[in-house]
């Protein structure tokens, strides 16, 4: 078995005539954060489902873990991986500790789960996601940051060895896209695979280990952050001039936008 | 007829003599008429509100009954053309096999809606209209001897039930009900949305087939046994979820004993309320959850 968590192997997805992913290469270890970037409509969001197995390659392989996930139950599935959607609403009043008790569902029939365990699980990921103060709120009438964090708490009490974020920071303000990123890297600490799709170059800068840069569904470079956050390379694939220097005081580049536009 | 002769025949039912010796004819009118009527109204009513209730969770529609969607009045066409075939166990078995098939139509629209929940119900208050009205064509085309009339069909009513009757439903309804109720916290799950159901390892296409078939069985068997009796799938679980709160795990159960109750006290008051003539129980069900249903829509976004 490869000590690699997720691989994504020559993933091509087609809607009708469109290719939205043509033969895109993935990759993801355990202890590893992995940033995937890009402008609007690169395939960000499609490459995260297709290795979370909610959508189906036209061609090409999942495996996580070793286990090709086009022959794996939902159920073993959702021992393997958590996802992190954007944000979709929930019509039912749960409170929002109801929501992060459901995500302990796929350990209902494991025979080392037991309610305690439950319990700390969800305690455990409402307090690291600063969202206990919220437990007995309608999820519904929280704003969109809020939810956003419970999501992510029922998510952490999932439990899993991967764990896919899509456009996390989305929603939160400064403190909490700090905390939320601080937290994909402290999953990542505890030899998980984590796999952020995000908006934010800086973010990606100082959190990530690797960072995968897409454009027009292909993938245009990858590696360390100082390999990929390139002026040359974001200027050309965000159309719009670029400026990267060093942090003044993290080891890492610091993504500027440059002056005017290309178009 | 008094209690004391009703507990008399009960009494003597389960092997003790506490009252005065019953009349043989008070002994029909309880053991024939009056108590296979009752169990009949507490196991449709029981079953009406745990499908109402699944149905919601399944949808994610607070609106959702399986009369409302157009079940009920499909099953019947089903149930009208097997009672000219095979009475009363032929309507059941026609019931439950047309309401598994609309249940499936039902499920066609209800995925190219599902973005927006309004557009569901009024699909199904649609193809309710348009399946009433074909259950008048096949009564009104059938032999009147045998095939009970399209008020019977369209308005519920537990008169004349028998204990055949009785059995035969609960057969299906007990089969069915296990499966719903056993699906609880999967619905739990549901309510998260299909996506992330599905991240929390949920097979959505299989737990909606068999959800579906479930409905389609039990409120079949039911309108094949009494016809359609309105509102009480959708009021029970509304009235309910205040109280027991939204995991379904904890509703379910619930609809189970406060349907039974709901529906058993609607035919009383159908027997009573004009008595002697008995009114259809549907009139009285949908007297008091119509004005629930437009409650319900008004507030929507908050319920």
């Amino acid at each position: 078995m490869s000590d690699i968590a997720v691989i994504g192997r020559s993933l091509t997805y087609r809607v009708g005539e469109a290719t939205l992913i043509a033969g895109v290469d993935f990759e993801a270890a355990p202890g590893e954060l992995v940033a995937v970037i890009g402008p609007n409509g690169a395939g960000k969001s499609t490459l995260l489902n297709l290795l979370a197995g909610n959508l189906r390659p036209t061609e090409g392989d999942v495996l996580l873990d070793g286990v090709d996930i086009s022959e794996a139950l939902p159920r073993d599935l959702s021992l393997l991986r958590s996802m992190l959607t954007q944000r979709e609403p929930i019509d039912i009043p749960y409170t929002a500790a109801q929501v992060v008790q459901i995500g302990r569902f796929p350990h209902r029939r494991d025979v080392n789960n037991s309610a305690a365990r439950d319990a700390a699980a969800v305690a455990n990921a409402m307090a690291t996601t600063d969202t206990t103060q919220f437990a007995a709120r309608i999820y519904a009438t929280l704003s969109g940051g809020e939810q956003t964090r419970v999501s992510l708490a029922r998510v952490l009490a999932q439990e899993t060895p991967i764990v896919f974020l899509d456009e996390p920071t989305t929603a939160l303000d400064v403190a909490h896209q700090e905390r939320v990123m601080a937290e994909a890297v402290r999953l990542s600490r505890q030899q998980r695979a984590v796999v952020v799709v995000l908006h934010d170059l800086n973010a990606a800068a100082i959190h990530s280990d690797r960072i995968v840069l897409m454009d027009q569904g292909a993938v245009v470079a990858r590696g360390q952050p100082r390999d990929v956050l390139r002026q040359d390379l974001l200027s050309d694939v965000y159309a719009q001039p670029m400026v990267v220097v060093d942090h003044p005081f993290r080891d890492c580049p610091l993504v500027l936008t440059g002056r005017g536009t290309s178009h | 007829m008094p209690l004391a002769e009703v507990f008399g025949v009960l009494a003597r039912k389960v092997g003790l003599s506490l009252f005065a010796e019953p009349s043989s004819q008070a002994e029909a009118v309880v053991w024939s008429i009056r108590m296979p009527r009752l169990l009949l109204g507490l196991a449709v009513g029981a079953a009406l509100a745990l499908v109402g209730g699944m149905l919601q969770g399944l949808l994610r529609n607070k609106l959702a009954d399986p009369h409302l969607l157009g079940i009920g009045p499909g099953a019947a066409i089903g149930a009208a053309i097997g009672s000219a075939a095979g009475g009363v166990q032929g309507a059941i078995a026609g019931g439950v096999a047309a309401g598994v098939i609309t249940a499936f139509v039902i499920r066609r629209l209800a995925r190219k809606a599902s973005i927006d929940p309004t557009r569901i119900i009024l699909s199904g208050v649609a193809l309710g209209a348009a399946l009433s009205a074909w259950v008048g064509f096949v009564v009104f085309g059938a032999d009147r001897a045998t095939v009970p009339p399209i008020e019977f069909w369209l308005l519920g009513s537990l008169t004349g039930s028998t204990w055949r009757a009785f059995w035969t439903v609960l057969v299906f309804i007990v089969m069915a009900g296990i499966v719903m109720l056993a699906s609880g916290r999967f619905l739990d799950v549901l309510g998260l949305g299909e996506a992330d159901a599905r991240h929390l390892g949920i097979d959505v296409d299989l737990v909606r087939t068999v959800l579906l078939i479930g409905a389609g069985a039990a409120v079949g068997a039911t309108v094949g046994a009494v016809g359609v009796i309105a509102f009480v799938g959708l009021l029970i679980p509304s009235l309910l979820r205040p109280f027991t709160g939204p995991l379904h795990r904890h509703l379910l159960w619930a609809t189970l004993a406060w349907g039974a109750l709901f529906v058993a006290a609607a035919d009383l008051l159908a027997r009573l309320a004009f008595e002697p003539i008995e009114i259809p129980v549907g009139l009285v069900t949908a007297a008091l959850g119509g004005p629930v249903f437009l409650w319900l829509l008004t507030r929507r976004q908050d319920v």
